[in-house]
């Protein structure tokens, strides 16, 4: 399910990359993604197999400008929701290692089936 | 105060505390008793967890007034017939590290913190602890 996240989160235009992945000597977008794979979580079982599991990520949004940090957010949650993503928490303040930017995160899951 | 209040709550042990209150048990003394003890398990987990060996980079990105900022023995607050205590990190104080829950760009999250106050099972412990205590109290007014 990350490919298909990703993909989503791309159709902004924005950089997509994994929480914790930008090296130290390496310089923030003005305005990007992250995410984080928390879990994925095998719900239903059938003869031994996972017959549906759940995926359980954070995105988050850090801008220089806090307006598109809150509204980047919102509209990446309206679009995952329309491909059939479940909101878990709405929004939250995330530290940024720079201070010319804010973040702005969220917790989804998605419930997929095997069969 | 800013604070990261992780509410724990009575639901899951209600059938003991009813079974409490049937034996004229001190039910809020028992909540507040079984609150405190998770509050103070909490709060001993999250310290083991900051100790730099244990955190992402060996605590590169963390600071020395990370451990000071975590709530240790909170008070238990009723609200009617909810307790409730705050756990985590103290946003008030400097040094609280939510950065290490969420990770940062150029941090991934720490996931000791993060499986303790983003998913289930750690508290399920908790609640499991915090039923063993209402069980016990049960028990010492039984006569056993």
């Amino acid at each position: 399910m990350v490919d298909e996240l990703i993909a989503l989160l791309e159709t902004f235009g924005y950089d997509v990359i994994r929480q914790g992945g930008l090296a130290e000597d390496e310089s923030y977008k003005d305005t990007f993604f992250t995410f984080w794979n928390n879990n994925e979580e095998g719900q239903s079982f059938y003869d031994n197999e996972t017959a549906s599991a759940t995926y359980d990520f954070d995105i988050n949004v850090y801008s220089t400008d806090p307006d598109k940090a809150y509204t980047l957010l919102d509209n990446a949650r309206n679009l995952l929701k329309q491909n059939g993503w479940t909101i878990i928490t709405r929004a939250y303040d995330v530290a940024s290692d720079e201070i010319t930017h804010i973040g702005r995160g969220m917790r989804i899951t998605y419930l997929k089936n095997f069969n | 105060m800013a604070r990261n209040t992780l509410k724990l709550e009575l639901s899951g042990f209600e059938e003991l505390v009813t079974k409490l209150e049937g034996l004229d048990g001190d039910v809020k003394k028992t909540v507040t008793e079984a609150l405190a003890r998770a509050g103070e398990t909490i709060g001993k987990d999250t310290i083991a967890a900051v100790q730099k060996p244990n955190l992402p980079a060996k605590g590169k990105y963390s600071q020395g007034e990370t451990e000071k900022a975590i709530t240790q023995n909170p008070d238990v607050i009723w609200s009617g017939v909810q307790a409730e205590i705050g756990v985590g990190f103290d946003y008030s104080k400097p040094g609280a590290g939510g950065f290490l829950i969420t990770g940062t760009p150029r941090m991934a999250p720490d996931k000791t913190l993060k499986k303790m106050y983003t998913t289930k099972s750690y508290m399920s412990k908790i609640q499991s602890e915090m039923a063993d205590t209402v069980q016990k109290a049960i028990k010492n007014k039984m006569g056993g």
